[in-house]
């Protein structure tokens, strides 16, 4: 326990640089991030972020345990990172859902769609249907295996009502999908 | 007897209607906090006010009866007075005013990023509460509908018509983003400790945040007429800490995940 709160406080400031240098979603997580996995997962981040540009990673690193992430990051960063990605994306998830069971099956990741200051409001229906819109267009921007398009998807699970996504499906399938996609 | 009855529910926090309750029940969150001292700060210049306005009248009552003073004094103009019964309301409308608005505007505001998301369906006549934050497909979903006990299920110590066979579940100390929303008719979501009620609108989204302070079980109903049902549309919440919750959460979702 002594250690946890020892390494609380630089853990901390690098969550706070973090913030800064991350835009968009990692301001939440950070703070119920056990304290020596939020290190690694900042070293990890900023390696990646100095080699390639691709959010999604992120999600994906956080994903996965701290040890075999800190073990992986220096050798990835050099590496080719978007084949990593790809073949990374289901066996990472994969991977990290098992490790819950094995090891502490009481910390799963608390994360959630930040909040998006293009909504401000009560209403938010928008913000839900704008980040279905966005990962469709991501995913057929980027193909359809594309990792910075997971946070999308994360994004309007979210905020979806499971309803919802299921008409949206159904009506992308039929070709009378409303949105601009 | 009913002394005691008192002394005990000062201790213990209420977060359920009692029989004959005249206050707001206990704040779970600050924006209920924020509720009960704004109705306290308000009530200071009602009282004010009242006390005033009852000695004008009773001084008026006592010093002008028909057989006292039959003619009243006929002043039709006075610039103190006028300059007095000007300035005083509206200093005390604005003393009202002030912390009324910074309330408002605070429950609105969207200050954190929250770290978790349920999103509450009102239906005819239940809630259904989704957790899919941890999805990594669209089918997968940590989804539950709750409905309330039926009088003649309810074991000793369970409120009638407030009991329901799910709970939310939510992590204590953690800033929530609950979505509202209905899937037939307008309900509304509300929890009296919390200090929440937002209406549920078919077709539409509505996002309140909240943030537990302290660990229970809170009591809601639903608070827009819905039906036959309206009654019997009960919302529990209930807070535990947040690695019980991480805990609770996961113990759920592993055997989806292991099935898909």
């Amino acid at each position: 326990m002594a250690e946890s709160v020892a390494s609380q406080s630089p853990s901390l400031s690098e969550q706070y640089h973090l913030e800064k240098e991350v835009k968009q979603d990692t301001s939440a997580k950070p703070v119920e991030v056990a304290p020596e996995v939020t290190a690694t997962q900042a070293e990890e981040v900023t390696t990646d972020k100095a080699s390639e540009e691709s959010p999604a990673e992120e999600a994906v690193g956080e994903k996965s345990e701290s040890p075999p992430a800190s073990e992986e990051a220096p050798k990835e960063a050099p590496a080719a990172a978007v084949e990593d990605n790809v073949d990374e994306t289901p066996a990472a998830v994969e991977e990290s859902n098992e490790e819950v069971v094995e090891e502490t099956p009481d910390e799963i990741k608390l994360e959630t769609a930040p909040a998006d200051f293009r909504f401000p409001t009560t209403n938010q229906t928008r913000h839900c249907f704008t980040r279905y819109i966005e990962y469709h267009r991501c995913v057929a921007a980027k193909g359809d295996e594309a990792p910075e398009c997971d946070k999308f998807a994360k994004f309007y699970r979210s905020l979806c009502p499971g309803e919802w996504v299921d008409k949206w499906n159904e009506q992308r399938e039929n070709g009378t999908f409303p949105g601009p996609l | 007897m009913i002394v005691l009855k008192w002394l005990f529910l000062t201790i213990s926090p209420c977060d359920a209607a009692e029989p004959w309750q005249l206050g707001s029940q206990d704040a779970a969150t600050p924006i209920m906090q924020g509720i009960i001292d704004l109705h306290h700060d308000i009530f200071f210049f009602l009282i004010l006010i009242l006390v005033f306005v009852l000695w004008i009248l009773v001084r008026a009552l006592w010093h002008f009866h028909y057989k006292e003073n039959a003619i009243p004094q006929r002043i039709v103009h006075g610039t103190t007075i006028e300059i007095l019964r000007t300035i005083f309301p509206s200093l005390i409308s604005m003393f009202i005013a002030i912390p009324s608005f910074a309330l408002l505007y605070s429950m609105d505001e969207v200050v954190v990023d929250p770290a978790i998301t349920i999103k509450a369906i009102g239906h005819q006549w239940y809630w259904t509460y989704e957790y899919s934050d941890y999805n990594s497909s669209d089918e997968q979903s940590l989804t539950f509908d709750s409905y309330m006990i039926p009088e003649e299920d309810l074991e000793l110590g369970q409120s009638r018509l407030l009991e329901v066979d799910n709970r939310v579940v939510v992590p204590a100390k953690t800033h929530l983003r609950i979505i509202v929303t209905s899937a037939d008719v307008p309900h509304s979501w509300a929890v009296p400790s919390s200090g929440v009620k937002c209406d549920a609108v078919p077709g539409r989204l509505n996002q309140i945040s909240i943030l537990v302070q302290r660990e229970g079980v809170y009591y809601g109903q639903c608070s827009e007429i819905c039906g036959t049902n309206h009654a019997f549309t009960p919302i529990v919440v209930e807070a535990v800490p947040r690695k019980d919750y991480g805990s609770r959460v996961s113990n759920q979702l592993i055997p989806q995940t292991g099935e898909a």
